[in-house]
């Protein structure tokens, strides 16, 4: 078991160390000079030489690889060109708005995904089982953007029923202090339901909108392997021992047909980061998505580079862990 | 003659297709299985015997669609609606499939298995249930029974699972009629002598009805009262054992004793 | 053919000839501002209203097919012929050249896709080239998985032995004779795979990288239409989202139909 365990890391290692590279040599290749960014229009050429000695722009480019693996290594991403924090800083800044939002809208798709495609897959070539293919057939074409858009104009435009899209809280509302940056758990540790009351009505639409986008190819892993589950030899000597439907259905074919949604539950976590972009734009949530699209806007490159590098890096490790989860739960793997 | 405890009636039926045509694949199958001993099913690859026991159960492939002809076990038509099955499956007929490792959930253990039949049937708590599991592995010649209880069906081997699963279908389900589906194809030839043998010791303390379904002539000249021969998907004959392996009736019964050259071994052995 | 493959290749079609007729004729002008008033509610001469300079909707919805599913179809076309030939390479010789293109792949892999593109496209630049060739980037990991196990499945298969024994170089019988056999899942996957890169162009325009910001592409138009939603003129982002669902819609059914005829299972 340690040995498997020893092994992924291995092959973890190679990877991330690649990510990193790609990322260093995109970015000085294409980035354009980064002194420009620093220096005053009215620089003279000793002022920006001076600069660039500064950024270690003027070493030799392995020498500036090698010294930008040592700074990753310390988990040390530079410096913001705009925040002025070091970027590591403002990336765990970020960090637990993007996961509160991620988590919630992940667990929540999940869980609806789960439930339609069992439905779908039970009730094959039925109505429901179209019903539930169409549906997730839209979810799966629509952009997550034109989908939280929608939901702004139902809810909030049209009815009024969820706030507009700006962010975590009301705007006149002061956010309380982060103990776990969670909103929702922080708020329940100071025992301010209210306030609670307010962040749980904000993060609806957004993490509506996200459990939207992953029940549908959720709900399409679990109803293809629910159906293969149902029509395999081992169902078949349940229903001749006498098992009846529902014992079937929830405890001796789902256990089975769950295996590969774990895995595709794992390979969405790890893309949160990505989608976070698209759907914290919309909703104006101050999350690493938003700090990312700043960072484009205004040619940041060292947070570019931080967050490219941080993004790879957890996909790396949810897919670790996934590969680690499922080797615990199907017996067939543990041997192995 | 001990009265029948399973007869097929006139069973006919086909295969539809995803165009609605109706292929047939058994014709006016009828035969009758005699209580206490064990009847042979035999007949070569398609030619519908396993189709006909699972009939029996009712889990039959879902594309199969019967046209005629009825399922009597003790006074019952099986194939006349589902509430005719009530109470028989796992209770008063049960089944040994073929690949025993394929025929167990992969993510349970066996033991964990064999309890929950228990309970499903007799009640009472996991722990007793999971005690009698370990029992009926041990019954079956499977050593270190309580181990193996905690392994799952990947980690047994090819006889071993069929035991396991001969544990299940006759000590854990306690039937009146077993059904043994090729239950040692694909096995080993020591190891099929040892699971028949296992079989056949069952039958005899129990006062089971078996109905064994094979292509190995070897194996019913050995174990079996009565044989029904099966080609086509029509039932070409049917008689007890010894009838069959000296004077056969049929062309087709003929051919198949020669090609496995038995008929003189069971000359030898019945003069 | 299955309906859901006759009802995908229709839909592509369609859009495909909206795409050829936007070339010589839409409605109105689909770059000018202006040819209407701002936010002209759907209806009369501007079918589908008219957004916040003017624009024709409709007009700039069909022009805008030529990017989506030009860009698509494109990246997607790059990314099967250099995916397939690193994967036939990998799979094929094996060794180092499989090591080497197989860890290359994954470390490309653990981008995630549209983050890739943004990286990529804020570096290297706007334009329809560009982020062609980035899509096909972000595809062509895939690719060359799926035709290596492919190939690596049917390496020892007695065809090939046979092309071997008869004098065929060793690339000649990767590609001449074992490709081509392989090619029933890389199909299914192409459609799955224009499907994905229709949502990273549109995720791409929405966040307004790669394209001018005039260009009537899809994701572009729904960013513009951000504020008419607030204020209640939902039809400026609301019809280039149903545009972008039935073309990827249309992907996504005709990849399900080639993978169940590519599946030797056939459920």
């Amino acid at each position: 078991m340690t040995g498997m365990i020893l092994r992924r890391l291995l092959w973890a290692l190679p990877v991330a160390l690649g990510v990193v590279s790609i990322t260093f040599f995109t970015a000085r290749l294409f980035g354009g000079d980064p002194t420009e960014l620093y220096a005053p229009p009215e620089a003279t050429d000793e002022l920006r030489a001076a600069i660039r000695e500064r950024l270690g722009l003027a070493d030799p480019l392995w020498l500036q690889y090698l010294r930008y693996l040592g700074a990753v290594a310390r988990l040390d991403f530079g410096t913001s060109f705009s925040t002025n924090q070091a970027v590591a800083t403002d990336l765990t800044e970020r960090l637990p708005a993007t996961l509160e939002l991620g988590l919630t809208g992940l667990l929540a798709g999940a869980g609806i995904g789960i439930v339609l495609g069992v439905l779908a897959a039970v009730a094959r070539e039925r109505v429901p089982d179209f019903l539930v293919r169409g549906l997730t057939l839209a979810g799966m074409a629509l952009p997550q953007f034109w989908i939280g858009l929608v939901l702004i104009w139902i809810f909030f435009v049209t009815l009024g029923w969820f706030p507009g899209p700006v962010g975590r809280l009301p705007i006149e509302v002061t956010p309380p202090r982060p103990i776990t940056g969670f909103m929702l758990v922080d708020l329940a540790l100071l025992g301010d339901w209210a306030t609670w009351r307010l962040a749980a009505w904000h993060l609806a639409l957004p993490a509506t909108t996200l459990a939207v986008a992953t029940m549908a190819p959720i709900a399409r892993v679990t109803r293809a392997s629910m159906v293969e589950a149902l029509q395999s030899d081992y169902v078949r000597t349940a229903v001749a021992m006498g098992f009846g439907r529902r014992a079937l259905w929830f405890r001796l074919a789902l256990r089975n047909a769950l295996l590969p949604v774990v895995t595709l539950i794992g390979v969405l976590a790890g893309n949160v980061l990505g989608g976070a972009v698209l759907l914290e734009s919309v909703f104006g949530w101050p999350g690493l998505g938003q700090y990312a699209l700043q960072a484009i806007e205004g040619s940041d490159f060292a947070a570019l580079q931080g967050f490219t590098v941080y993004a790879a890096l957890l996909y790396v490790v949810t897919f670790l862990a996934v590969d680690l989860l499922y080797t615990l739960i199907d017996p067939r793997m543990r041997g192995a | 003659m001990s009265p029948p405890l399973l007869e097929i009636e006139g069973l006919s039926g086909g295969f539809r297709a995803s165009d609605g045509t109706l292929t047939p694949v058994l014709h006016d199958v009828s035969f009758a299985v005699p209580a206490g001993a064990i009847t042979a099913l035999v007949g070569e690859t398609g030619s519908g015997k396993s189709l006909t026991a699972l009939c029996v159960l009712g889990i039959q492939p879902p594309a199969f669609r019967r046209s005629a002809g009825r399922i009597l076990f003790a006074g019952r038509d099986l194939a006349a609606g589902p509430e005719a099955m009530r109470g028989i499956r796992g209770r008063r007929i049960s089944i040994v499939f073929q690949d025993a490792r394929a025929a167990m959930n992969p993510v349970f253990t066996v033991g964990r298995q064999l309890a929950d039949v228990h309970r499903l049937h007799h009640g009472g708590s996991a722990r007793a249930a999971m005690r009698r599991a370990v029992e009926a592995l041990r019954a079956v010649s499977i050593p270190e029974p309580e181990r193996r209880a905690r392994g799952y069906p990947h980690e047994f081997s090819g006889g071993m699972a069929q035991r396991a699963m001969i544990a299940l279908a006759v000590l854990v389900c306690e039937p009146e009629l077993v059904i043994l589906d090729e239950p040692t194809t694909g096995l080993d030839v020591t190891i099929q002598a040892a699971i028949m043998e296992l079989i056949a010791a069952l039958v005899e303390e129990r006062g089971l009805t078996a109905l064994l379904i094979t292509h190995d002539l070897g194996v019913v000249a050995a174990n079996c009262a009565d044989v029904v021969v099966m080609r086509a998907g029509r039932v070409v004959e049917a008689a007890g054992t010894e009838a069959i392996f000296t004077h056969p009736r049929e062309a087709y019964t003929r051919a198949l004793l020669e090609a496995s050259r038995l008929g003189e071994a069971a000359e030898a052995v019945v003069a | 053919m299955s309906a859901s493959m006759r009802i995908g290749l229709a839909i592509l079609m369609a859009y495909l000839l909206v795409a050829l007729v936007s070339l010589v004729w839409t409605p109105h002008d689909p770059l000018s501002p202006g040819v209407g008033d701002s936010f002209l509610p759907p209806g009369g001469e501007f079918p589908l209203g008219t957004d916040r300079i003017g624009s024709d909707v409709l007009s700039r919805l069909m022009a805008g097919t030529r990017y989506n599913l030009g860009i698509a179809l494109a990246a997607v076309a790059v990314a099967l012929v250099v995916g397939s030939v690193l994967g036939v390479l990998a799979g094929y010789y094996g060794g180092a050249t499989d090591v080497v293109v197989s860890r290359s792949v994954e470390v490309f892999q653990a981008f995630p896709g549209v983050l890739f593109a943004m990286l990529v496209v804020k570096a290297v630049g706007p334009g329809v080239l560009n982020i062609v060739l980035v899509l096909a980037f972000i595809g062509i990991p895939d690719y060359a998985r799926l035709a290596r196990a492919e190939v690596r499945s049917r390496r020892a298969w007695p065809y090939a032995e046979a092309a071997r024994m008869v004098g065929n170089r060793s690339w000649q019988v990767a590609f001449r004779h074992l490709l081509p056999n392989s090619m029933g899942p890389l199909l299914a996957f192409t459609s799955i795979n224009a499907a994905f890169a229709s949502l990273v162009t549109a995720s791409l325009g929405f966040l307004g990288l790669g394209l001018g910001p005039n260009t009537p592409e899809w994701g572009n138009m729904i960013a513009r239409g951000q504020d008419g939603v607030m204020t209640g003129e939902w039809w400026v982002s609301f019809f280039p989202g149903l545009a972008i669902l039935g073309m990827t819609g249309a992907f996504y059914l005709l990849g399900d139909a080639l993978s169940d005829l590519a599946d030797p299972r056939r459920r």
